[in-house]
């Protein structure tokens, strides 16, 4: 007994982690998630009390006096504690989260300055901005936001359902193919938190994250302009051998890196890659020997993705490949 | 129960268990002892050998039910088999033009002379025959068993065996001495292999004898000499090309690639197609198909990118179309390089190889076709 009890300690122990970092839903940083966070505390407490009030009421019928007991059997008790309290605290709940939640809304229908065309793919996410003066800025796996200012998303896929959640930004929002759900963000801190696809999407579904950074404003401004621009020209020897194999090798069929000849549009953009918070969706982080990995062994880390295997390489082409891949910033 | 009931159950039963016993016993014996002659000089008694045969005939028979044999026409077909033929058959089976190699016909069962061989088969017998082989006969199967284009040209001469002479024979081998030389000796004044080469693959002049076989003109040279490794090491499928290579030395598979790939003029005749295929063709080479995750062929497959990349101009569709197949059955799946095209041929519809074979066949090879830029990204 005692060591159940100890086992389940433990193992609420290890939950609790969950309550805060980079995935935390409990701390939000965004207007969306702070809506919702009195939300999840309500139902909870509310969901506490009525557990509580529970466990008093069979205690007393149980242990209680006699006289107790026979009030708790009567007619009173059972259609005032059976229904009539249960369809208050329901209905209550139930109208507070269509309040919250915005029912009935268009979720996207309010102003937003800037947007953001998010497309779910096979395991991955590709990321446009829409500048003002019409043009697209293409990445991927990352969403940066600009703090206090509400940003359009537009979730959409080309494959199957995925469904896009940033905690700490705002709940969880599918994306359909042929269809383009919207919802408006806004960043309330300069942070950086994470998300992942929150619906079933094949076997490397749970292999599929992304990370939110949200910067003050005129930094995402600057930021913008930067990844607008085109890749760095390789800075060392080492590098621009990298990016002649990179051409060479056929890299380009499905790799972008605007300034080269490199134009795919089947795989992630990487003009700007090695500025990322990580590689392959949230999985590696973003250094020369995860490139290295993910280019001979993609399919172990992620299986069944797109990128076929580049077993080809030496070490030593390998490593420039990486070390140019990892030098655009 | 009383002991008596059923006294012929028992007896029947303890006869048949000592006569089982007793054989199991008495032939333990004769294989322990030896006494049975397994010499090659020694024939089977008359009816070993027609169980034998009738056995092997009926096993064909039903084996090859539910073979469907293509069709066998195309007299080039037949010339490309032949090739295989006299280096691959002939020296066991004799052809039109030699008599047996006396130490094969010294084999038991000795091998057939295969003049015969289509009367008394029909194509897809033959074809079951040449893929599978026959167990203790000494006839090897196919040394590539997804290679079935390969076995069906070989049947497709087979098939016009019976019918040629020396001659025939000899003009369907290309062998230049004529009837007169049974060994495929070529032309005086050129490397042997390289004439033994030419032979099926055509040269600077000539196109190769069928498209089965690419034309090697101009081919990248790291990109041969890869490919002949491959062959000669079992890691690309072929029943004709795994023989050849694995029969000659390092440095010759070096020599021939650079042979090949020195050579300059084209022997391709761009081959004509439907326009609007090959517009199709086209723009799925240079641009991929994004919706269907296909890269762009010529990201890879041009003049200017790695030497491992072969270019595919001026190949003939038929190459094209069965090699694409090959990766998306996953046929060709052992080499590094090959685990790079699998993935991607297996997202191509029959229709887009098709397409893809007629435009890279309607293009002559020019040492040029370098670098082409996509028109505009997609985004």
């Amino acid at each position: 007994m005692r060591w159940t009890c100890r086992a389940i300690f433990l193992s609420a122990l290890t939950v609790l982690p969950g309550c805060s970092g980079v995935q935390s839903a409990l701390s939000p940083r965004g207007v969306e998630a702070l809506r919702i966070d009195p939300l999840f505390w309500t139902a909870t407490g509310v969901g506490v009390a009525v557990t509580l009030m529970v466990v008093v009421l069979v205690a007393i019928a149980l242990y209680g006096p006699p006289r107790w007991r026979a009030r708790l059997g009567g007619d009173r008790m059972l259609i005032g504690g059976g229904i009539v309290l249960p369809m208050i605290v329901l209905t209550g709940l139930f109208t507070y989260g269509l309040l919250v939640m915005q029912a009935g809304a268009v979720r996207g229908g309010q102003e937003a300055g800037a947007t953001v065309t998010i497309t779910g793919k096979l395991w991955w996410w590709e990321v446009v901005y829409h500048t003002p003066d019409g043009g697209e800025v293409l990445s991927a796996n990352e969403l940066r936001l600009p703090v206090g200012r509400p940003v359009r998303l537009r979730l959409e896929s080309d494959n199957v359902i995925h469904s896009f959640w940033a905690p700490q930004i705002a709940g969880k929002l599918d994306m359909i193919p042929g269809r383009t759900n919207q919802v408006v963000v806004e960043a309330t801190e300069p942070a950086v938190s994470r998300g992942q696809c929150a619906e079933y999407c094949g076997g490397a579904h749970a292999l599929m994250a992304f990370y939110v950074v949200a910067m003050p404003d005129a930094d995402y401004e600057a930021w913008l302009a930067r990844e607008a621009g085109p890749a760095a020209e390789p800075m060392s020897e080492q590098a621009a051998r990298g990016r002649e194999i990179f051409l060479e090798h056929g890299c380009g069929a499905c790799h972008q890196v605007r300034g080269t000849e490199a134009r795919g549009a089947i795989g992630p953009d990487l003009t700007h890659v090695g500025s990322r918070m990580s590689l392959a969706a949230g999985m590696m982080p973003n250094d020369a020997q995860a490139f290295a990995r993910w280019i001979t062994g993609s399919q172990h880390i992620k299986p069944e993705n797109k990128m076929p295997p580049f077993g080809q390489f030496s070490d030593e082409e390998l490593s420039a490949l990486a070390a140019y891949l990892d030098s655009l910033e | 129960m009383r002991r008596f009931d059923r006294p012929w159950w028992r007896a029947v039963a303890l006869g048949a268990g000592i006569a089982i016993v007793g054989a199991g016993l008495l032939g333990g014996a004769f294989v322990l002892s030896g006494l049975y002659n397994v010499a090659a000089s020694r024939e089977h008694f008359a009816i070993t050998n027609a169980i034998i045969r009738l056995t092997l005939t009926r096993s064909v028979a039903t084996r090859s039910m539910g073979i469907e044999a293509p069709d066998l026409s195309d007299e080039r077909l037949a010339a490309l088999g032949a090739r295989h033929f006299a280096s691959g058959c002939a020296p066991c089976h004799a052809s039109p033009a030699s008599v047996q190699n006396p130490i094969a016909a010294e084999m038991y069962p000795a091998p057939p002379a295969l003049t015969q061989a289509a009367e008394e088969w029909n194509a897809a017998q033959l074809f079951w025959i040449v893929k599978h082989g026959l167990k203790f006969t000494g006839m090897p199967s196919w040394p590539a068993l997804t290679r079935d284009d390969e076995v069906w040209a070989l049947v497709a001469f087979l098939e016009r065996l019976p019918e040629s002479n020396a001659e025939e024979y000899a003009a369907l081998a290309g062998s230049e001495g004529g009837a007169e030389d049974a060994n495929l000796n070529f032309g005086e004044g050129r490397g042997r292999t390289e004439a033994f080469c030419d032979n099926c693959h055509g040269d600077a002049e000539n196109p190769p004898v069928h498209p089965l076989a690419p034309s090697l003109a101009g081919q990248k040279e790291p990109y041969l000499l890869r490919a002949l490794e491959e062959y000669a090491g079992g890691k690309r499928p072929s029943g004709m090309m795994q023989a050849v290579a694995a029969a000659l030395a390092p440095e010759e598979l070096a020599r021939l690639a650079g042979h090949y790939a020195g050579q300059t003029g084209t022997a391709t005749t761009p081959s004509d197609g439907e326009d609007e295929a090959i517009a199709r063709g086209e723009e799925i080479a240079r641009n991929g198909v994004r919706e269907d995750d296909i890269p762009a062929c010529l990201a890879c497959h041009r003049a200017g990118t790695s030497g491992q990349f072969p270019r595919l101009d001026g190949l003939a569709p038929e190459y094209i179309s069965t090699q694409l197949s090959l990766f998306r059955e996953g046929a060709r799946y052992r080499s590094t390089y090959s685990a790079i095209m699998r993935p991607i041929a297996e997202r191509l519809s029959e229709r887009q190889i098709e397409d893809l074979a007629t435009y890279f066949a309607s293009l002559s090879r020019q040492p040029g076709l370098e670098a082409l830029p996509r028109p505009e990204a997609s985004r």
